[in-house]
């Protein structure tokens, strides 16, 4: 490309009355370029509904296995339970992926046919199989707009799942299956936070995740709560422990518990941990204060002067939050709570939709 | 490796005779014979494992849900020395340029056909010419950006143009891919040679889109439009839109409003300066072509028209590649620039003319007949492999609408190794290199070549069991 020099004399007269010399168009177009604070470039609605996605699907495929996982060791650890109560143990874990029933038609073991339920089963569309399935379809949507190491991270998972040998696998060892999700999924999380921009589409990874995170232990407590206050008095001090353990470990926070509550295993130190501490990126309210504050980071650049409905709801649960009492909830009743937070998540990711999604 | 290597009469790229490579593949040939089975074993897994994570794959429709499959790979190299490369530049550029000047003609002054150099019934009766693009004036008269040209070299050695793709062609993608993968298991060949870099070809398309932005704008809004995830090229669609930077859309992402073109975003619409299409003219705008399109965007043709959008490439570019005009480019090439065809073309019998028909009915055992708009190797014949009830069947096909097929003798394409279970077999290959048209024309150094896995096979398309190879263009020995 040639570039005339500005400063080069013209052949034709100079006007006289050009004293200071006038930055000429050319030269600004130049400069500009250089700019380091860029407007920042709009992002497709189409794009956006499928970072969201994409990353709501990584995230619950981590739940699923994780839930998975503790609850086939802790009935291991329980060892022969009364089938009722296995029964139960299974079902819940249903109950917990929104999931009603099994296919009646299969025979073989209730152990056996859950997590190949919850794993592999094309007809159950909440399926690790399927989960990722819709996660990488998303992703191929936006291949353009995410890093080549999320990508290959999420096609890697995909195959794991999707490679002839991967039952064989799973059979082999269910355990080592279900580690090798959990670790793709928090490993493409990662990766999102740290080769991603952290711009508007990124805030999408964001709230998505923490919207579904907020979700899936909503309805964790949920279902644990009142199978355990009820079971309570039939348990023996060391089983009921074992069992508040195992809602722990499906929410991958024993550890920080632990350092919280020494030797301390009461549901409602549990349920409070997990629904209102401050600063475990694993309890609802840190997980709302972030939703929200990816909203607001969304909405300002979109919008900067006004509050979007779904930025409202995310803002009142997190003061809600932020000011709420243990025996308050109890007094309405933690279901009901709960309930309501999961009702608030609904409501704001339909808000997301109508503001952002469908244009 | 190579024991046993039959060249069967064909021209062979990598030997001159049997145990003898040629020059320029002697230290190719060196290591890869001296590489056990097992280690090249290695790299071939090395590859597919690669392919399959970076999903580089495209969708095969063999029965009602598509299939994604990795594009077979092929890890011998097939080089080209520097001197032919000139030649093929030389020969692609005029070519492109000629090309250009027949789709400005066509839908302007039409001097061609008053000139009785092409017979204007061929040119209406072809199903791409777009009336709706007469007297359009196009954004710097570009039509082609963008055209792949197949190649395929003789039993004589020559290269000689089989057709040229004017509307959407792809593969550009495999190309840099292919390279990729090759500098990370085979690094000791590759450094054995001077392989011209290819990896600018992003870069070089972008400057394209940019040049042809019709407001003047320092940055103008870029776009890819794709048909969506289901397309067998999504691959490239989101691959290219990734290496330059620019938007991939859909057409339910586009809107027109006022004669321009805008994307739907986050905080509203934004306009649209540029379109880089991989969607078909008759898809692209169901108010001016198929009313059933989802694909398009209703009034795109319009903005177009009104000069507020560019297409890449132009709308009707169809007529350019149509492979009964396709025997008159050299006449094109003579009739706009003066110029003997560099690069000649296959022999070919034009069905819509009665002597050729007739001898094309007569010959059909050894001929090619293609059908004149099919690409993807579908709607053809190979005459000398068919059965006869086949040959009957495509002579009635021939004799309903014969404006709609051509015949070509069969040319036995050249062959290159190719690894079959554990050791090197021939297979046929083909070469199609990119070139740009913008600013100047830039003939990418390399390209697709693709390959017949089957033996005998001389059909290339990935859609018929094909594969592709890394093609090596070697700077020239003099600086």
């Amino acid at each position: 490309m040639s570039v005339v020099p500005s400063d080069m004399p013209s052949l034709s007269p100079t006007p006289v009355q050009s004293v200071s010399a006038p930055v000429t168009p050319k030269q600004k177009s130049e400069a500009s370029k250089f700019y380091v604070s860029r407007p920042p470039r709009p992002m497709l609605a189409r794009d956006a509904d499928s970072m969201y996605w994409m990353s709501r699907y990584i995230e619950r495929s981590e739940h699923i296995a994780r839930i998975l996982l503790v609850n086939s060791s802790l009935l291991t650890d329980v060892g022969d339970l009364a089938p009722a109560l296995q029964m139960r143990q299974w079902q819940s874990v249903m109950t917990i992926m929104h999931q009603q029933d099994l296919p009646a038609e299969d025979p073989s073991p209730l152990e056996q046919r859950v997590p190949y339920f919850m794993a592999f089963s094309p007809e159950n569309p909440n399926s690790l199989f399927n989960v990722l399935t819709r996660a990488r379809e998303n992703a191929r949507a936006i291949r353009e707009n995410i890093s080549s190491e999320m990508w290959e991270n999420l096609n890697t998972l995909y195959w794991s799942i999707h490679a002839d040998d991967a039952q064989h696998r799973f059979v082999d060892s269910p355990d080592d299956f279900y580690r090798m999700i959990m670790n793709g999924s928090m490993l493409f999380q990662g990766l999102t936070d740290q080769t991603l921009a952290h711009d508007q589409a990124w805030n999408f990874t964001q709230v998505a995740k923490y919207l579904e995170r907020i979700d899936v232990t909503c309805r964790l407590l949920e279902t644990k709560f009142s199978i355990l206050r009820a079971a309570e008095v039939f348990l023996e001090t060391p089983l009921r422990n074992i069992h508040w353990m195992a809602v722990l470990r499906s929410c991958c926070s024993i550890e920080s518990y632990r350092r919280n509550n020494i030797g301390d295993m009461d549901p409602l130190r549990l349920a409070s941990f997990l629904l209102l501490e401050k600063s475990f990126p694993r309890s609802v309210r840190y997980s709302v204060r972030l939703a929200h504050e990816a909203v607001s980071a969304i909405r300002s650049e979109v919008n900067p002067r006004t509050i979007d409905p779904a930025e409202r709801v995310l803002g009142r649960l997190d003061a809600q939050l932020e000011y709420a009492e243990m025996a308050e909830i109890l007094e309405g009743g933690m279901t009901a709570y709960l309930q309501k937070i999961q009702a608030d998540v609904a409501e704001a990711a339909i808000a997301l939709q109508k503001a952002y999604f469908l244009h | 490796m190579f024991q046993n290597y039959e060249a069967d009469g064909l021209y062979d790229e990598m030997f001159e005779s049997p145990g003898c490579p040629r020059a320029h593949y002697a230290p190719a040939a060196g290591k890869l014979a001296a590489m056990g089975r097992e280690a090249f074993r290695r790299r071939v897994r090395m590859a597919d494992v690669s392919f399959r994570n970076q999903g580089i794959t495209f969708t095969v429709y063999s029965d009602q849900r598509g299939v994604e499959k990795i594009f077979p790979f092929d890890l011998i190299p097939r080089i080209v020395p520097a001197d032919e490369w000139e030649l093929l530049e030389r020969g692609l550029t005029q070519r492109i340029q000629a090309l250009n000047l027949f789709c400005q003609d066509i839908y302007h002054g039409q001097r061609i056909l008053r000139e009785r150099i092409i017979p204007a019934d061929l040119i209406y009766g072809a199903k791409m010419f777009r009336r709706e693009m007469f007297h359009v004036d196009v954004p710097k008269n570009i039509y082609i950006h963008i055209c792949g040209t197949d190649l395929i070299r003789g039993q004589d050695g020559k290269y000689y143009v089989l057709e040229d793709n004017g509307r959407t062609p792809s593969g550009v993608s495999y190309v840099l891919e292919n390279r990729a993968v090759m500098k990370r298991v085979f690094p000791s060949i590759f450094s054995e040679y001077r392989v011209r870099a290819i990896e600018d070809y992003p870069f070089n398309l972008l400057q394209v889109l940019r040049y042809v932005a019709p407001v003047h704008s320092d940055d103008p809004n870029i776009a890819i439009l794709t048909p969506g995830i289901y397309n067998s090229a999504y691959f490239e669609h989101s691959f290219l839109a990734r290496q330059m930077g620019v938007e991939l859309v859909e057409g339910r992402d586009l809107v027109v409003e006022n004669g321009f073109v805008y994307m739907r975003t986050t905080s509203g619409l934004r306009r649209l300066d540029v379109i880089y299409r991989r969607v078909d003219d008759d898809f692209l705008d169901p108010l001016c072509f198929r009313p059933d399109s989802m694909l398009g965007v209703p009034g795109l043709m319009n903005a177009y028209r009104l000069g507020n959008v560019a297409l890449v490439n132009a709308v009707g570019t169809g007529v350019g590649d149509d492979k009964a005009i396709y025997p008159f480019v050299p006449d094109m090439i003579k009739f706009y620039l003066g110029q003997e065809a560099i690069l000649p073309n296959v022999p070919t019998y034009i069905c819509a003319r009665e002597s050729d028909l007739k001898y094309t009915l007569e010959n059909l055992d050894k001929l090619v007949v293609k059908s004149t708009n099919e690409s993807g190797g579908y709607g053809m014949l190979m005459g000398h492999q068919a059965t006869r009830s086949e040959r009957d069947d495509f002579a009635a096909k021939i004799k309903a609408d014969p404006r709609n097929f051509i015949a070509q003798p069969v040319v036995q394409l050249s062959q290159c190794p190719s690894l079959c279970d554990d050791h090197f077999e021939g297979r046929r290959v083909d070469l199609r290199p990119y070139i740009l048209y913008g600013e100047k024309v830039i003939v990418m150094p390399g390209g697709l070549t693709r390959v017949a896995l089957r033996k005998g096979s001389l059909v290339v398309n990935s859609s018929q069991g094909g594969g592709s190879k890394d093609t090596w263009v070697l700077e020239s020995e003099e600086e």
